[in-house]
């Protein structure tokens, strides 16, 4: 047998990562899908369905797979877990592999069917509501519809749902204990300190700063009005990609070679 | 068979906890790792299995370097921690999902093994006592059938008929081609259980020896008088006099008792490493 890869020792490893805490795999993202569902309802009721589509959908792939990804390395919050975890005669890619197919593949393709389902069901219902032989019936009609996933919001909320759970992965395996609470405090730190020292470089640079959002704009004001500095294209478009792809990359690529160098 | 050469590991680069350690364990024996809390037992142990990296030195455990934790490495060695892990499965759940990772566990032996140390199927393995618990780990890492089986302080939680039934089932299972470690600073539930001791003490590999050598080279007897002080490795009173090691000048047949010896390295390693020299 490989001491890289086999298919069936991945497969036994799948079979046991889902089965061996079965509660807390499918019970929170059941809860997940519960709290995105209410989520949904009370800002579409309150707001509008456009924007609770967006809050929903991005909060429901980014924020769930963030909680979920911590729980693919839960093992190193006791000695006992962490040294039955990494002693399991199964190699280190394979264990990896198994987290990417779990928070990189299962879990947005399950929670873009439950999102479809849902939404669909709220927009129905919305549909079904209205008056045919009402005032604006077609205006009302046509203002709501079916979230698209190929849209802008979903365009920026894909790679960030991959940087956000990379750096999930990361930090289950930097902090052996309350990884999630530990994690999302260093994202935290390093997401303002960043927006800090952005907003710090672009006050040194310019006057009268509004906005200054890293590796994206400086807004600017100018007497009432205001003005957006941008990247020029020739910088923007290799920091976009970088982003994008490159960013999301590197963080797999670290938990990666943070596992396989994990000692405990 | 596990060979570790100039071995040296720390915690901190400055700080090493073992220097240049060289260590030869042969399979057909049943070894005690002795050593007083924070001597290194469990880091040693660690080391085998490929959990912590070693600064500098190498270590083979069965032909592999146990850093690079390949399967095939893991499917011949089995490591039982002092505190052991169940998830929330029944005993079933847990050989169903565990135990196809081992290709020589043996599922007739595996329920002998929990019958003979008593472990009941009641319901789900977190909801046993700890001592359950490490009594189902110990079962189900024996009959795994690894070529080498390391266990941190096994019978810490064990209750004393278990800790016999444990010596028991360790000593019928223990074939040739075997190679079992056992650390611990329990040292009486080692007795009549291993073959060659090993002590460690300030990152210093102090004792590697036979239980047939110890008795050699040592004499373990009780005395009425401290006579010649300068020729006794170690003394503590006692009701009949005073319990004594000293080295066995005259091929006097002793019992080793492990905890004197181990008073006895450990107070005297000087004197101990030139009686054990050669």
């Amino acid at each position: 047998m490989s001491n890289t890869f086999n298919l069936k020792r991945f497969g036994l490893l799948f079979k046991k990562t889902l089965l061996e805490k079965p509660m807390q795999m499918f019970g929170f993202t059941g809860l997940i899908f519960l709290f995105i569902l209410i989520v949904y309802y009370i800002i579409k009721t309150f707001v509008n369905f456009q924007v609770a589509q967006n809050v929903s959908f991005l909060w429901g792939l980014v924020g769930g797979d963030f909680i979920l990804a911590s729980f693919v390395f839960n093992y190193f919050s006791s000695t006992a877990g962490g040294s039955s975890y990494l002693t399991l005669p199964v190699s280190n890619l394979e264990k990896w592999l198994c987290a990417v197919l779990i928070a990189a593949i299962l879990y947005p393709l399950i929670f873009m069917i439950f999102y479809r389902v849902m939404d669909a069901g709220f927009v129905a219902a919305y549909h079904n509501s209205l008056d045919p032989n009402g005032p604006f019936y077609k205006i009302r009609y046509d203002s709501v519809y079916l979230f698209s996933f190929t849209g802008r919001l979903p365009r920026i909320v894909y790679p960030m749902f991959l940087i956000f759970s990379g750096l999930m992965l990361i930090g289950s395996l930097y902090f052996n204990k309350v990884a999630l609470v530990k994690t999302a405090l260093a994202v935290c730190i390093l997401f303002f300190g960043l927006y800090g020292l952005n907003y710090l470089f672009a006050e040194f640079m310019f006057s009268n700063i509004d906005d200054a959002f890293p590796f994206q704009h400086v807004a600017i004001l100018v007497g009432k009005e205001v003005g957006s500095v941008e990247l020029p294209k020739n910088v923007h478009d290799p920091v976009w990609y970088f982003i994008n792809y490159g960013l999301p990359v590197i963080l797999w690529g670290v938990s990666f070679i943070r596992l396989r160098e994990k000692e405990f | 068979m596990i060979e570790i050469q100039n071995l040296s590991f720390g915690y901190k680069k400055r700080n090493l906890l073992y220097k240049n350690l060289n260590l030869k364990l042969e399979v057909g024996s049943i070894y005690g790792l002795l050593g007083k809390n924070g001597a290194g037992k469990s880091t040693l142990l660690k080391n085998f299995i490929g959990l912590l990296f070693p600064t500098s030195g190498n270590i083979a455990v069965n032909g592999f370097i146990p850093k690079k934790r390949w399967p095939a490495f893991l499917e011949t060695i089995y490591f039982i921690p002092e505190e052991v892990y169940v998830p929330a499965l029944t005993i079933d759940g847990y050989k169903n999902l565990f135990a196809p990772f081992y290709p020589k566990f043996n599922d007739e032996q595996f329920y002998s093994y929990l019958d003979q140390l008593d472990v009941k199927d009641k319901g789900k393995l977190n909801s046993l006592s700890f001592g359950q618990q490490k009594k189902f780990i110990i079962a189900f890492a024996l009959a795994c059938n690894t070529r080498v089986l390391l266990l941190d302080e096994p019978t810490n939680g064990l209750d004393i008929p278990s800790k016999i039934k444990f010596r028991k089932l360790i000593a019928s299972v223990f074939t040739d081609d075997k190679l079992i470690f056992i650390s611990t600073h329990q040292i009486r539930d080692l007795d009549n259980l291993i073959d060659r001791v090993i002590i460690v003490d300030n990152g210093e590999l102090l004792l590697n020896a036979s239980v047939g050598d110890i008795a050699e080279r040592l004499c373990f007897k009780t005395v009425s008088e401290l006579e010649r002080p300068d020729e006794i490795l170690y003394s503590e009173e006692s009701l009949k006099g005073f319990s004594v090691v000293t080295k066995n000048i005259n091929a006097e047949d002793s019992k080793v008792n492990l905890e004197h010896l181990f008073n006895a390295i450990t107070e005297k390693p000087v004197i101990a490493k030139a009686i054990f020299k050669n």
